[in-house]
């Protein structure tokens, strides 16, 4: 019978950070941190005119890109990241769904010269083609997450609360 | 064999000695050298014992093909790498390693007995001797062979290393750093391609770097590679596997070529690269000749040996005699020449070979030996000198010589090209299998494509020799110890395909996976059926091309970051309160709270008294939740669930059963109807995933037409479940917006409001039979609530509970548990819930089914409590249920206990079981035989608390 020692840090110890983890990876600097909180509604249609009639606003028309806050994820679906406080939009009786999803996911946001490196660690996407204006839904690992370029070198990370510990983790484990 | 080191020449770095220990003795080599190479230059002759025989073994080649010197590098406590390739070892300052297989040492090796007996254990020896008595195998043969077999040893302690991993992307890859690998590199860069360049070795070069005429030229191309900002070298890395669309994984070695003291950060790095078009210049691999006494150590590959002179410096021996049936083994006769070592002869088993070649090498000395053949090697630990016969059968001489080079032609290295399902096509001429067409975007350059310039050569099987086949020792598979009269044995005892020999002899089932062994054990089969050698087939080539650690393989995934434990906004409080958990699912849930050294039972009897007493406080936040939008939406839950959902009002809930097609039961819950075009679904814990992914099915797949969306709210909402009948009174004060009277508010019912400020749906429902509430709150908000009603409730003794009294408090009350009560064969009748079945309902998933013979046909198992006659008894879940313990064996088992507890409640056991035709078995007694006695429990209904549900709608 072999035994193994316990692990000092388990699984269930983790947490998610609460300041940011900044070092680098590959020599890139990279900083992972909480993002601000966000209103964030999961909205589906079939029809891209009623959603963006309802919500009296545009919406972006190719899959994997985002406009002002809005992404569209599927052929039928879109995810809003909004500025906190930002309405719930009432909308009911028509082909469409919204739904508040605010305390779903976490944001996390990795910034610097590393942070596509810090991704494809466990990201299978081809970053270096991944331009600000895009937005999809992904992998990191094993985990589900949305990943968001905002800016050269700047991504937001979605992720479901339950999952963001190992998240953190596992994106900070790279950046030394 | 007795090397040494040759006085200049090759690529290590002379000014730079290391010290180096193998088997505990010390010995020095030069910053460049690998450990097999400083070894040789040591004069080691000795690297290993093979697998059955103990054979004593030398080292065969210079690359990842080496069979036999597998060593174990000591990095430090539990730093020990088993099977590692000596020559694939690169030498650094203090490296500790130890040969394997052997006791008690390398040179004397009891189990070397065997190799005496050897003709005892022919091919499948194994299977036929070790059959009989069956009853000897577990206990004699097993435990013995285990002991004898094997390589290195396993690790016993944790891996204190740490392992990276990426993904990377490129228009081209190429594996393989030879010279032809680095001009695809440079020409896909030329092109603005991202390029990653992959080469197993500590340098690039490939084969040049045993050719000194080509190191300039190497410099220059390297230098370019260098130059380009577009190129990404990878050294000390193996593409080790190609999978579909061009995704190749391979593994870098970032730390074991340094000593250990200078090892920072990762061990190795794991790529996992998508690319647009692969390139494969992996080069060829030199085959061995099969011939008697060829794997005395000290006979190795030609290009080894001239691999260890012009790339280390080290001559493989005083005296080298070259055995050839290829070109290149004349070639590498002169180039040893040109480096100082002394070839004294060379044989071909070849009557005519190129004039050049004869006239260079008899200009140089060397005696030659045409159609001639090696016929003996005289050593056991070391070449002491070979027989060579004309014709392998005519008249015999001696040689006297210390290392025998091979020279059996080239095999290229066709894994990845296979892996990624190209095409073979048989060469004549080469005797090999050549890259034929891609099924990727992939294409094969260099040697490995067949275009090499090292002449041309025969096509050899078992070299021709006077003693029969059976009595030589004439090894194909050097590792796995097969010899040619195994695959010989085989074929005559039927064996056919080569996949059949393969498994029979074990060849090519090492862990060097037949590289250097595969094409001559073809070779034999073929000559011995008297068939080509296409007609015999070809075996798999499977990932990994070489053994990889599972380190590697894991990367990220280990220790803390192994798998995500999925934790609710709750578990903190509830580890401050000192909790006990177990894990549901990927979630890790409370069990119980025990109070001041409580054990589950104890702690179980109080959270129970206090919920039917009083209230109590459980954390439901992993329940699975869903929320369907749209104006179909009702129209899409009455094709799901069994039961009718268009009926239901706005503010209302209904319990769902979920069945598969199959019409068993898949899962269930309570759901809430919170507009017309919008529900509140929930599903079991460990169900969430796989009803939302069902229900995405059926929607994408059957019902597109239907306007209605699936948006998993699980996270979103914390869920406190308040139960007991001080329920209402703790959140009075808290709520907002809600008439909480009975008559306004009443079981099954949804509202939304406030509680403690925050926004919540607020469900009246109940899995106890107490009055309850399910608090639905914003995650972030979960926890602030959960304390401010705890705190509300200290007037009532409010009691934190756990899964375990959950469990208990729902089967007092006949409340299945889906997945425990039920095994994915259980039918809405069998439950006991046909009341859940809409009967004039057109269709729902499982309607079909539920209308066959079978599923309603008497002798069915069914849901029905059990009550112990000894009230304390408590069966054990699982158990299988009798009528007649008495019966001869096997006793019919009519059935099984699915749930089983204490119940503090009625001061007694009770358990939930599924019985055939359970519920007209209700007050008969049945039997459950254990090991040591057999209990006797009466059948009742699955019912045993509140059968009239007074408590639920106060």
């Amino acid at each position: 019978m072999i035994e193994i020692a316990p692990l000092a840090i388990g699984a269930t110890d983790l947490a998610t950070g609460t300041a940011p983890h900044t070092g680098a990876v590959n020599g890139l600097s990279v900083s992972l941190s909480p993002a601000e909180p966000r209103v964030r509604l999961s909205l589906r249609a079939k029809d891209v005119g009623v959603l963006s009639a309802a919500l009296g606003r545009a919406l972006p028309e190719r899959i994997g890109t985002q406009l002002d806050g809005i992404a569209r994820l599927g052929p039928d679906e879109w995810h809003a990241l909004l500025p906190e406080g930002s309405p719930v939009p009432a909308v009911s009786g028509q082909p469409l769904s919204v739904v508040d999803v605010t305390a779903r996911s976490v944001g996390f946001t990795v910034e610097g010269p590393g942070a596509v490196a810090a991704l494809i660690r466990g990201c299978p996407l081809d970053l270096a083609n991944f331009a600000p204006g895009r937005a999809t839904r992904t992998v990191f690992e094993t985990v589900e997450i949305q990943l968001w370029a905002m800016a050269p070198d700047r991504f937001h990370v979605e992720v479901w609360r339950s999952f963001a510990p190992w998240l953190w983790h596992s994106i900070a484990d790279g950046i030394v | 064999m007795s090397g040494y080191r040759l006085s200049s020449g090759g690529r290590v770095d002379r000014s730079r000695a290391l010290s180096f220990s193998f088997d505990g003795a010390g010995y020095q080599g030069f910053a460049g050298d690998t450990l097999a190479s400083a070894l040789v230059a040591s004069g080691v002759t000795l690297f290993g014992r093979s697998f059955k025989y103990h054979r004593p073994r030398g080292l065969l080649a210079t690359g990842v093909e080496e069979p036999n010197a597998l060593v174990s590098v000591d990095r430090g406590p539990a730093r020990v790498t088993p099977n590692v390739r000596a020559p694939q070892v690169s030498l650094h300052e203090g490296l500790v390693a130890e040969s394997q297989n052997r006791w008690p040492s390398l040179k004397f090796d009891v189990v070397s007995i065997n190799d005496r007996f050897s003709a005892l254990f022919p091919a499948g020896f194994y299977n036929k001797t070790f059959m009989w008595p069956r009853s000897a195998w577990e206990k004699l043969y097993e435990p013995v062979i285990r002991r004898l077999a094997g390589l290195g040893d396993s690790p016993v302690t944790r891996d204190p290393d740490h392992y990276d991993a990426t993904y990377a992307h490129c228009e081209v890859l190429v594996v393989g750093g030879g010279i032809a690998g680095i001009e695809a590199a440079l020409e896909a860069a030329k092109m603005g391609s991202r390029v990653i360049l992959i080469d197993e070795q500590d340098e690039l070069g490939g084969a040049a770097l045993a050719d000194p005429a080509l190191w300039s030229t190497l410099d220059a191309l390297t230098a370019q590679l260098f130059a380009a900002d577009n190129i990404t070298v990878l050294t000390r890395t193996t593409a080790f596997g190609y999978y579909h669309q061009n995704f190749v994984g391979a593994s870098q070695q970032l730390t074991d070529h340094l000593a250990p003291s200078e090892a920072q950060g990762p061990r190795e790095k794991l790529w996992r690269i998508r690319a647009g078009e692969v390139v494969l210049a992996q080069g060829a691999i030199e085959r061995p000749l099969v011939f008697n006494g060829n794997d005395v150590p000290g006979v190795m590959l030609a290009s080894a040996g001239r691999t260890l002179a012009l790339r280390y410096g080290v001559a493989v021996g005083r005296a080298v005699v070259i055995m050839a049936a290829h070109d290149s083994g004349w070639r590498d006769a002169l180039a040893l020449i040109e480096a100082g070592v002394h070839v004294a002869a060379i044989v071909d088993i070849r009557t005519v070979v190129p004039a050049d070649l004869a006239d260079a090498a008899r200009a140089a000395g060397i005696a030659l030996h045409l159609g001639s053949a090696i016929t003996a090697v005289a050593g056991r630990h070391a070449v002491k000198g070979v027989t060579v016969a004309a014709g392998g059968t005519g008249p015999a001489h001696k040689i006297a010589c210390d290392a025998v080079l091979m020279a059996g032609g080239w095999t290229p290295s066709v894994h990845l090209w296979s892996q990624a399902k190209g095409s073979l096509v048989w060469n004549e001429a080469w005797g090999t299998y050549l890259p034929g067409k891609p099924q990727e975007k992939c294409r094969v350059v260099g040697a490995g494509a067949g275009a090499w310039h090292f002449g041309s050569g025969a096509i050899t099987s078992v070299l021709p020799n006077s003693l029969p086949v059976s009595r030589q020792k004439a090894f194909v598979d050097f590792q796995n110890d097969v010899k040619a009269r195994d695959i010989q044995l085989a074929v005559q005892e039927g064996f056919r395909s080569i996949e059949h020999i393969k498994r029979y002899t074990t060849n090519g089932m090492a862990t060097d996976q037949g590289k250097t062994s595969n094409l001559n054990a073809l070779q034999i089969a073929s000559g011995v059926l008297g068939r080509p050698v296409t007609e015999i087939g070809l075996t798999t080539f499977r990932p990994p091309y070489t053994p990889q650690t599972f380190g590697a393989l894991m990367g990220h995934h280990k220790d803390a970051l192994f798998q995500p434990v999925r934790k609710s906004v709750i578990d903190d409080w509830a580890t401050a309160q000192g909790a006990v958990f177990e894990n549901v699912a990927n979630w890790r849930r409370a069990r119980y709270f025990p109070k001041g050294g409580e054990d589950m039972d104890a702690a179980v009897a109080r959270e129970c008294r206090a919920v039917r007493q009083s209230v109590g406080i459980f954390d439901a936040s992993t329940l699975g939740k869903i929320e369907v939008v749209g104006p179909d939406a009702a129209e899409f839950l009455n094709r799901m669930y069994t039961n009718p959902w268009k009926a239901l009002q706005p503010g209302r809930c209904r319990y769902g059963l979920l069945l598969r097609e199959d019409g068993f039961i898949t899962d269930d819950g309570v759901s809430a109807r919170m507009a017309d075009d919008r529900f509140h679904l929930t599903t079991t814990t460990g169900g969430a995933p796989r009803v939302l992914g069902m229900m995405e099915d059926y929607l994408q797949t059957e019902w597109s037409d239907l306007d209605v969306w699936l948006t998993s709210t699980t996270e979103q909402w914390a869920v406190i479940a308040l139960q007991g009948p001080r329920a209402r009174d703790v959140i009075a004060s808290l709520v907002g917006g809600i008439d909480l009277s009975p008559e306004a508010f009443p079981h099954m019912a949804v509202r939304e409001g406030t509680i403690a400020g925050v926004p919540t749906r607020l469900f009246r429902v109940s899995f106890t039979g107490e009055l309850g509430f399910e608090i639905n709150v914003p995650a972030s908000e979960g926890r602030k609530v959960w304390e401010a009603i705890f705190d509300a409730g200290q007037p009532y003794g409010i009691t934190p509970y756990g899964t375990e009294t959950m469990h208990v408090l729902r089967a007092e009350k006949g409340f299945i548990i889906v997945g425990q009560d039920t095994d994915g064969t259980m039918t809405p009748g069998d439950m006991g819930l046909d009341w859940a079945v809409g009967k004039k309902k057109p269709d729902f998933v499982g309607k079909r089914s539920l209308a066959r013979p079978e599923m309603t046909r008497k002798g069915r198992k069914q849901f029905i409590g059990l009550l112990t006659e000894d009230p304390q008894e408590l069966l054990e879940e699982g158990a299988q249920v009798v009528t007649n313990p008495d019966a001869p064996i096997p006793v019919p088992m009519i059935g099984h206990v699915t749930s089983s507890y204490h119940s503090a409640t009625l001061g007694r056991t009770i358990a939930l079981a599924v019985i055939a035709d359970g519920r007209a078995r209700i007050g008969e007694t049945i039997f459950v035989p254990m090991a040591d006695k057999v209990i006797r429990a009466k059948v009742t209904a699955p019912m045993f608390y509140d059968p009239e549900g007074s408590r639920l709608n106060d």
